[in-house]
């Protein structure tokens, strides 16, 4: 066999082993999807009885309508789209600040948001809880916001500050001389030059909120307010034997931060593995 | 804090004074840091603080409305506890378990998709799929694949003898072996990513100038990869074991520190005893406690990092 030959099948070769070792690794997920599209006479054919011989979208439609499933699925999107919102706007000003101006305890609040961000939500959740339950804010959505805001903000203010420093401060002087306000710099200025990542720190805030649970069930106990997580929980603990309706409402859950991560993954990865993480 | 423009003037042309107020530009830096900064005192500074004030009282829901102050009586507790001894003992199994087992997934997959293909980059997506799943679907998964009857990871165990008829999750010996997989195998792609995105950054000339000298792809491995991604498997270790140490959720919905407390690692005893044994104070003694480690892995994370930038 010629080099070229042998390199190119040593090439093949890899791929699929390649493929063949995250296909294994992801094998839960691959799982979890065939799963929710099988009909509920072919659950329990056995432990390797894994593809479906049919499929159907009845195990969605249970878990779409049993109880609590609809109203967990707008707290949920109540929930992390406001602190998604918030996290976005109030880590813009942030990184603004720490990445164009600069002042005596700009480095202290630079490390402080930094060790905010190692923070672990179990170490916080007694002391947290029991305030939020003296301002009344325990069962309300407003409550959980206000504790994912946390969660969201200390990751986006570094990432925003990675991107907004590969930015030349030159443009920002030139509007200044123009006459723009700083607000105005960056809004129209900054911003849109960054925009894309904007985007993805707030899809990233987002789906911190999205599959949260510590905070979630020691805040929520109404069934009026639980988000998604509880939902599902409430119903593994109802209709435990239904692993079509539940692996169906585990794809509902796991969709929309999957699609969120696939879109931006090139803005994530990057900061994510620059800046720590909480995941 | 009221500031005129024109003190603020006067303050600026003397920059030197010990505490000079800041200048106008300063004051819109800090103005827009401002919310960010609340945010931050608001829901970690202030608990932060409230935490050691409960973890110097006593307060157990059923007995009382209103904490009182009881000195070190909860720290003193703390020492005689076993079950906190076995906890944190259970905690140090599960981190070390946890980091080591994601290393030696990680490594084999960033090594596959190291290469030049059309399906690398596809392939680095899907793998970062268990990194981004919700963790309450993580853990139903798993305990369906761990199912003594229809689970497929029981079944496949069971044939090569690592399982017997039980679930693993339900047998004190092994559930916190199962626990580590399961946590491993959601932070494997992070590491692998991390490692990845190192290796994409070691100069190709380096391997090409080896294999000129003879070397054979196992000692390029050894010789060349391995020692450039010393530092990066170091800080990445910290990262995901300072995360595994302090988790709670993956735990506590699949066994919730059971069978038996087999499972109760540092996390779930806390929330136990707030959640379900009321006792405030001492959840929040446990708490500051955690928080006390916390700060000494910092440190160490704090130093390694360090030592990255200026290697760089």
């Amino acid at each position: 066999m010629n080099p070229r030959v042998r390199a190119s099948a040593r090439d093949i070769g890899l791929d699929v082993l390649s493929i063949l070792a995250v296909g294994i690794f992801v094998f839960p997920i691959i799982w979890l999807f065939l799963t929710a599209l099988k009909p509920s006479g072919q659950m329990f054919e056995g432990p390797l009885a894994i593809l479906p011989h049919s499929i159907t979208l009845d195990n969605f439609a249970r878990i779409w309508n049993a109880v609590g499933f609809q109203t967990a699925f707008r707290n949920s999107l109540i929930v992390s789209t406001s602190s998604a919102l918030i996290v976005t706007i109030v880590g813009l000003c942030a990184a603004y600040s720490l990445s164009r101006f600069r002042y005596r305890l700009r480095s202290l609040f630079a490390g402080g948001i930094l060790a905010v961000q190692m923070l672990p939500g179990i170490v916080i959740v007694v002391p947290l809880i029991v305030i939020l339950r003296s301002v009344g804010l325990t069962d309300r959505l407003a409550g959980l916001i206000v504790v994912y805001l946390l969660i969201g903000l200390p990751i986006a203010v570094w990432m925003l500050k990675g991107y907004m420093d590969d930015i030349p401060a030159e443009l920002d002087e030139a509007a200044t001389i123009d006459g723009a306000s700083s607000l105005q710099v960056l809004w129209q200025i900054v911003m849109p030059l960054m925009a894309p990542a904007t985007v993805a720190v707030g899809a990233f805030a987002f789906l911190l909120a999205w599959g949260e649970y510590l905070f979630a069930v020691a805040l929520i106990t109404s069934t009026e307010m639980k988000t998604l997580p509880l939902a599902l929980q409430a119903a593994f603990g109802q209709y435990s034997i239904d692993w079509g309706m539940l692996t169906a409402g585990g794809v509902i859950i796991s969709l929309p931060p999957a699609v969120l991560f696939l879109f931006f993954q090139r803005y994530l990865v990057g900061g994510l593995t620059t800046g720590g993480v909480k995941g | 804090m009221a500031v005129s423009a024109n003190d603020a003037s006067i303050q600026s042309s003397k920059p030197r004074r010990l505490f000079a107020l800041p200048d106008r530009r300063s004051r819109v830096g800090y103005a827009f840091i401002a919310p960010a900064l609340l945010i931050v005192v608001v829901v970690s500074l202030y608990p932060i603080a409230f935490g050691i004030w409960l973890s110097f009282t006593d307060w157990y829901l059923l007995q009382s409305l209103t904490p009182t102050f009881a000195g070190l009586a909860g720290y003193r507790r703390l020492l005689g506890d076993a079950d906190f001894w076995q906890s944190l003992g259970r905690s140090g199994v599960w981190t070390i378990g946890t980091v080591a087992l994601e290393y030696v997934i990680a490594m084999p997959v960033a090594l596959l998709l190291n290469r030049r293909s059309r399906i690398t980059s596809f392939l680095t997506g899907a793998l970062l799929l268990p990194w981004v799943t919700p963790t309450i679907v993580v853990a139903y998964t798993w305990r369906w694949l761990f199912d003594s009857q229809f689970g497929t990871v029981h079944y496949l165990l069971q044939r090569v003898g690592l399982a017997g008829e039980r679930s693993l999750l339900a047998d004190p010996k092994t559930a916190l072996w199962a626990l580590i997989l399961v946590s491993a195998w959601k932070g494997a792609p992070f590491m692998a990513v991390a490692l990845l995105a190192t290796m994409k950054s070691i100069p190709g000339d380096l391997y090409e100038a080896a294999a000129v000298d003879g070397a054979t792809r196992r000692r390029q491995f050894l010789d060349i990869t391995l020692p450039l991604l010393r530092q990066v498997s170091v800080v990445m270790g910290l990262v995901l074991g300072i995360l595994a140490f302090y988790s709670f959720d993956l735990v506590w919905v699949i066994t919730k520190g059971g069978p038996s407390d087999a499972t109760q690692i540092l996390g779930v005893y806390l929330f136990r005893l707030f959640f379900e044994r009321l006792e405030l104070s001492y959840a929040a003694t446990i708490g500051v406690a955690m928080l006390a480690l916390l700060i000494v892995f910092s440190a160490v994370y704090l130093r390694v990092a360090s030592r990255q930038d200026n290697d760089a």
